[in-house]
């Protein structure tokens, strides 16, 4: 029999600062013509060197939900090369940039496995979709760190795969770390590691508001 | 065994309602099942989920949690599973409720006479004659643990229409 409900489990697990849900995020680009080479140098770096980078593409769905006092951001995710698997709800809250000392972006992130349904569960929730798009790319790994160099696409009406139409002409590259509250110190860990690549790729803290505004 | 406490929803639009359910034999899942008029949409998820609820607060009323549960012995009867599950809502007793599963298999047509026969044998004349509405379409697909849910939910809902102890 259960200890304790569900419910009050969680609590406790959040209490206790055993649930990972503090994201540490660097973001960067590349261009297409040079992605190759920052492949070879993450294969190097990385710990699956043997197996190699691990390939995907991905569907993401953004939902908004009216709430006071900021609306809530979902995103829906789910891999189209492993229609098996379950599909992926995730909260991303407000990031935080800090000073000019903090290495990374600091957001907090809720990851939830679940049904294919989401999406109906979501809408008749009163969820709105916003955009959706398709990422493909690879993911490669270093101790706790996880890195994605992925190229984003128009997601197609007709939803076909071939004729898919890329957003841009470069790769999106992605450093991140999903961890409890309070553990600064992978962000030094991050900063150091994002010092390794920065011959081939910039990761730094990308403000998206700057980004919509223009350049001061 | 299972929880249920009650999220009603009111955004701009027709009322709806979110049952969050838990099941000691699933302990790492939660269910959620959307209700917006006739339409009942299930979502099968990690425990996380409940966070998520809570951070959507805004969204639905205050309403008081109504709070069921189905709590009791679970015993196994050679491929049989019994769970006897006292009902409480808001802490005061419902009634009893006696759940068989026939673990070998998953379709309800093939073992439902089975499962008849082996409640008739301890329950006598208040083993039910038919299989429970919400299976009775859903016969020749393969049962899962939604499913246990799903009844369980049905007959929550029973309990909280009934004035009197069932």
């Amino acid at each position: 029999m259960m200890a304790q409900p569900l419910s009050s489990a969680i609590d406790t697990a959040f209490k206790s600062n055993i649930v990972p849900d503090q994201e540490y995020l660097l973001q960067g680009s590349v261009l297409d013509k040079v992605v190759e080479v920052l492949l070879h140098r993450l294969r190097g770096l990385c710990d699956n060197v043997d197996s190699g980078p691990e390939p995907f593409q991905d569907h993401e769905m953004c939902f908004t939900i009216r709430t006071t006092p900021t609306p809530l951001n979902l995103r829906v995710r789910r891999a189209l090369d492993h229609q098996e698997m379950p599909w992926q709800l995730r909260y991303i809250g407000q990031p935080e940039y800090g000073d000019k000392m903090r290495p990374t972006i600091i957001r907090s992130s809720i990851d939830i496995g679940c049904s294919a349904t989401v999406v109906e569960f979501l809408t008749e929730l009163g969820c709105r979709m916003e955009f959706e798009y398709i990422a493909r790319g690879y993911m490669f790994r270093k101790g706790r760190m996880k890195i994605t160099v992925s190229k984003v696409f128009k997601m197609n009406q007709n939803k076909s795969q071939e004729s898919m139409e890329p957003l841009s002409e470069s790769y999106l590259v992605e450093l991140s770390v999903l961890a409890p509250r309070g553990q600064d110190a992978i962000a030094e860990d991050m900063r150091s590691f994002a010092e390794q690549l920065r011959p081939l790729v910039n990761l730094d803290k990308v403000d998206f508001k700057r980004l919509v505004h223009g350049p001061p | 065994m299972i929880l249920m406490p009650n999220f009603g929803v009111v955004v701009a639009g027709p009322p709806r309602t979110v049952h969050l359910l838990n099941n000691s034999e699933q302990p790492a899942t939660v269910f959620s099942i959307l209700e917006s008029g006739q339409k009942q949409v299930p979502l099968v998820s990690d425990p996380l989920f409940m966070d998520l609820m809570k951070k959507l607060a805004s969204v639905y009323t205050g309403k008081q949690q109504t709070r069921m549960e189905a709590k009791g012995p679970r015993f196994e009867v050679a491929d049989f599973l019994v769970k006897l599950g006292t009902v409480t809502m808001n802490q005061n007793f419902k009634g009893v409720l006696v759940e068989v599963e026939y673990r070998p298999c998953v379709v309800p047509a093939y073992c439902w006479e089975l499962i008849r026969e082996f409640m008739q044998g301890f329950l006598g004349t208040c083993a039910p004659a038919q299989a429970p509405v919400y299976l009775q379409n859903r016969m020749q697909e393969i049962y899962q643990p939604l499913d246990t849910i799903q009844q369980y939910l049905e007959q929550f809902r029973e309990y909280r229409k009934a004035v009197t102890v069932r």
